[in-house]
């Protein structure tokens, strides 16, 4: 230990020495004598205090990892990552993942996982948070107080907590197995476990079941012939904007692309002869099949959070809506724009570049906040990891595998967004 | 031609002079789209508060009655309770005093100034802190006995008394205000610690002070420095001198006992007064101009802010025990916790901090340097005040944000407010009785009353300084 110490410090004193010898080599072949002496020469001094830091942080890195390497050799760890091949021994509910395939596959699981409640609660808290923004400027009292209550609420307690509501909240909304909500479905009692379950849509306080679609014969040229179709409807879209910018006639490309996209799946289906069909869930003794499953856990996540963020995101949209100078609007006034096209084409455009950055920084959040779905035993990146904790594997590695893929979410998301937000920008004169 | 006064109403103002019914009228049912909003907002409002209030009155609370110690303070031992309450009354006295000192020798420093202000007023204090009053309200009537009633009557009175001789005591007493919160303060730990670390804690306490009195001073002497840094460094130096003692352990009630809402509070308060120095030192180094310390400071500070704090106390749980030296003690885990929100909660005050310091106009650096004055004392004299100055809303935010992130070290087992919750659902009397949401809802509302009195309070802080109207 005193040893490392005087090691470092040595190694310190010979760094110092050797800029000291450059300062005055440099001062002679400058030839000048009438500089500043070394220890207030700025040149000096800036190469000096960015080597002592490096010391410094040499020293404290060096020191733990000597700690590190020392505990664990002691405890016996290996520090490789051969472990990764190894059979992970983890089933989540209701996914295909196979115990007996490697760590490296569990893992991925649970990225997927991870992606599939950004995916689907992003897009919901967005919606849920503009609509409680506008809500909180509207001219009518008792709305925009009812918005008020919700945002004051949710943004002052913790996510874990609205997390933790939101999966009793929706274990004890929704019936037990025996006594589902089924859509056009029957239940058929079992002898023991729960009842065999059909229908299209299967609610419970296990999971929400819906109908999916599940690919027949000709599928894949099925899927062919749809995205021939989204180019072309594409091409349409296009076609229908040069139209009106040249003519100025209405373009109704939405309608437009979409009628061509609608034309060319129907006739699609027909030629093909029925490529795919309705698949309907079915669930029978503990397993389930066909449509699309959300286990009550992966519900619970995605709603807390879409709770919580959207009283986050409100505050943006309305801090935006806000700043937007009154002017503009009363152009739009001047203008003999309505209402709706007040905000459509001047309020909304201009509120959207001041609420982006922010908006970033919430999906950013949202990200990080995924990784309490542990709370309710979902099994994403951190419920995986976590798992295998239990297990007793390689903790470090762990621990850093975790780390890694969160950050490299957060840097593919601020590059997006970063990406995103250089093009709203105004260009500057 | 005379234009007579019509009494149209046309110029009358739409805000005043309203009759109820016009009132209802402009606000609810102005359109037919804004009856029609208004109808169902009314009804979706009933029903939440008919189902809401009609379950909280129909529920059996036996749960929280009989776990409200735990919530309160964890399993602190029975028989020292009267430390963290003889402490909190003393630290309550010590608020009293030294908040009043310091509200009058604002109200007085703007009167010499001829700005306009207001006296302080128990209604606005009431305005101020209602929900968090409301909650020891809410908590007393879960309790059994009459004893926390008399403790919190007693500490109102305590804290009553405070304000009025606050507010009346002499100048010479009023400029130590901050000393009399911080001797408030120093009591609390001092008696809650119990009496083994006494002379350390109070050498150690009393040693930060006058450091930071004279460094306050200074600040004081520039534009606007004052209050923050003697509001600042005393806390740090407190917390730094309490989370030092607590750690070695030299007195009879460390940490590992503690538990609740006092646990949740004080990681909170400990975690930004570590973080704050740190951060502060992070964010000067993010702005340096020498590549190796500016790029350790921004790794440092993205790698923290990139990653879950889930993943830096699994960190903390898994990893910080093989980072110590092998012939060394390992920490307790509430310790190793805190040593990651410290670090947590620096990442985050740096990013702060470095919005402030980008707000403070390079004008000033320039005149300071036309003064003649070093770089370090321009840091210290000209820049910092007023950057620290412009972040202290958003410094509040960040507590608020910590104080609900501390909920995470339920995740790891510490036995924090959230957590009691959980404990108290598995107990023998309330397993598998759907309990839950009564102990959670009790558990929201405490959270929620501190976060919103707080946020309230940044807000409030943020028009009284100005930030961003100048």
């Amino acid at each position: 230990m005193l040893e490392r110490i005087l090691r470092l410090t040595l190694i310190l004193a010979v760094l110092a020495g050797a800029y000291i010898a450059l300062w005055a080599a440099r001062r002679s072949v400058k030839g000048s004598a009438n500089g500043p002496p070394p220890w207030r020469d700025t040149k000096v001094l800036v190469i000096a205090a960015q080597v002592a830091t490096l010391g410094v942080l040499i020293t404290v890195g060096d020191y733990l990892w000597a700690n590190f390497r020392a505990r664990t050799d002691e405890i016996g760890l290996d520090l490789n990552f051969d472990f990764l091949d190894q059979p992970s021994g983890i089933s989540i509910a209701d996914n295909p993942l196979d115990p007996n395939s490697s760590i490296q596959n569990a893992l991925l699981a649970g990225v997927k996982n991870t992606f599939l409640i950004f995916i689907v609660g992003i897009p919901l808290a967005v919606l849920l948070g503009t609509l409680i923004g506008v809500a909180r400027l509207s001219t009518n009292w008792l709305l925009s107080k009812i918005a008020t209550i919700y945002v004051e609420f949710f943004r002052n307690i913790p996510t874990l907590l609205v997390i933790v509501f939101t999966w009793q909240a929706l274990l004890l909304g929704f019936p037990r197995e025996q006594d589902s909500w089924l859509i056009r479905g029957s239940s058929t009692p079992a002898d023991s476990g729960p009842p065999a379950l059909e229908g299209l849509f299967i609610f419970n306080n296990k999971r929400f079941a819906f109908p999916s679609i599940a690919g027949g014969e000709n599928f894949l040229a099925y899927q062919v012939v749809f995205l021939i179709g989204m180019v072309i409807a594409i091409g349409v879209w296009i076609w229908r904007t040069r139209t009106f910018n040249a003519t100025g006639t209405p373009h109704r490309r939405i309608l437009w692309s979409l009628a061509t996209l609608t034309v060319i799946g129907v006739a699609g289906y027909f030629a093909l002869s029925s490529p795919f069909s309705v698949s309907r869930p079915i669930i029978e003794q503990r397993i389930a099949s066909g449509g699309i499953k959300m286990q009550m856990p992966y519900v619970a996540v995605m709603f807390g959070l879409v709770l919580y963020t959207a009283s986050h995101i409100a505050e943006i949209v309305r801090g935006s809506i806000m700043s937007v100078p009154k002017g503009q609007v009363e152009a739009g006034n001047a203008l003999a724009l309505s209402g709706f096209q007040r905000y459509r084409f001047v309020v909304l455009p201009q509120a959207f570049r001041v609420a982006f950055p922010p908006l970033i920084n919430q999906f950013l959040n949202y990200t990080k906040n995924t990784s309490l779905a542990i709370a309710v035993g979902f099994a994403e990146t951190t419920g995986v990891i976590q798992n295998l904790f239990g297990q007793s594997r390689p903790a470090p590695q762990l621990l850093l595998i975790l780390m890694l893929i969160y950050l490299a979410l957060s840097l593919i998301l601020s590059a997006i967004g970063n990406l995103i937000n250089r093009r709203l920008q105004i260009v500057g004169r | 031609m005379t234009i007579e006064d019509t009494d149209s109403g046309v110029d009358r103002p739409l805000h005043s002079d309203q009759t109820p019914r016009e009132w209802v009228q402009n606000n609810l049912f102005s359109s037919a789209l804004n009856s029609g909003i208004s109808v169902v907002s009314a009804v979706f409002a009933g029903l939440v508060l008919y189902f809401g209030v009609g379950w909280a009155l129909n529920v059996d609370w036996e749960i929280v009655r009989a776990n409200l110690r735990n919530f309160m303070i964890g399993q602190f031992p029975k028989d020292e309770l009267w430390r963290p309450w003889a402490g909190g009354l003393a630290l309550v006295a010590g608020v009293g005093v030294g908040s009043a000192g310091m509200a009058r020798n604002a109200f007085d420093d703007a009167t010499d100034k001829g700005l306009s202000t207001e006296r302080p007023t128990w209604i606005g204090l009431l305005r101020r802190f209602w929900p968090i009053l409301a909650f020891i309200g809410l908590v007393l009537t879960f309790t059994r006995t009459i004893q926390p009633t008399l403790g919190v009557l007693a500490g109102l009175g305590l804290f009553v008394a405070g304000r009025v001789i606050g507010w009346n005591m002499p100048q010479s007493i009023r400029r130590f205000s901050l000393h009399i919160i911080g001797i408030g303060v120093l009591a609390l730990f001092t008696i809650v610690a119990g009496s083994g670390g006494l002379v350390a804690v109070v050498g150690g306490f009393m040693a930060a002070t006058i450091v930071s009195t004279a460094v306050g001073d200074r600040l004081n002497r520039t534009v606007l420095g004052g209050k923050i840094s003697a509001l600042v460094l005393p806390a740090m130096g407190a917390a730094a001198v309490w989370l030092v003692m607590s750690s070695i352990n030299s007195f009879g009630y460390g940490w590992k006992e503690w538990g609740g809402l006092y646990l949740t509070l004080f990681v909170t308060v400990a975690g930004i007064s570590t973080g704050m120095p740190l951060g502060i030192l992070l964010a000067i180094g993010r702005r340096s101009q020498l590549p190796v310390v500016k790029g350790f400071c921004v790794m440092f500070i993205e790698f923290i802010r990139g990653v879950p704090l889930i993943s830096l106390l699994f960190f903390s749980g898994f990893m910080l025990p093989l980072l110590f030296p092998p012939s060394a003690e390992i920490p307790d885990g509430i310790t190793r916790a805190m040593i990651v929100i410290t670090l947590f909660s620096a990442a985050y005050i740096a990013e702060i901090v470095r919005g402030g310091l980008q707000a403070v106009p390079q004008g000033q650096i320039e005149a300071a340097q036309a003064q003649g004055l070093s770089t370090g004392r321009i840091q210290r004299l000209i820049v910092m005040p007023q950057a620290l100055r412009a972040v202290i809303p958003a410094m509040v935010g960040q507590f608020i944000s910590l104080f609900k992130d501390t909920s995470l070290l339920a995740i790891i087992g510490v036995a924090e407010f959230l957590q009691i919750a959980t404990i108290a659902n598995t107990q023998q009397d309330f397993l598998g009785k759907g309990l839950q949401p009564i102990t959670y809802t009790f558990v929201a509302v405490g959270y929620w009353a501190f976060a919103y009195t707080m946020s309230k309070e940044s807000r409030r802080l943020e028009t009284r300084l100005g930030v961003g109207t100048r």
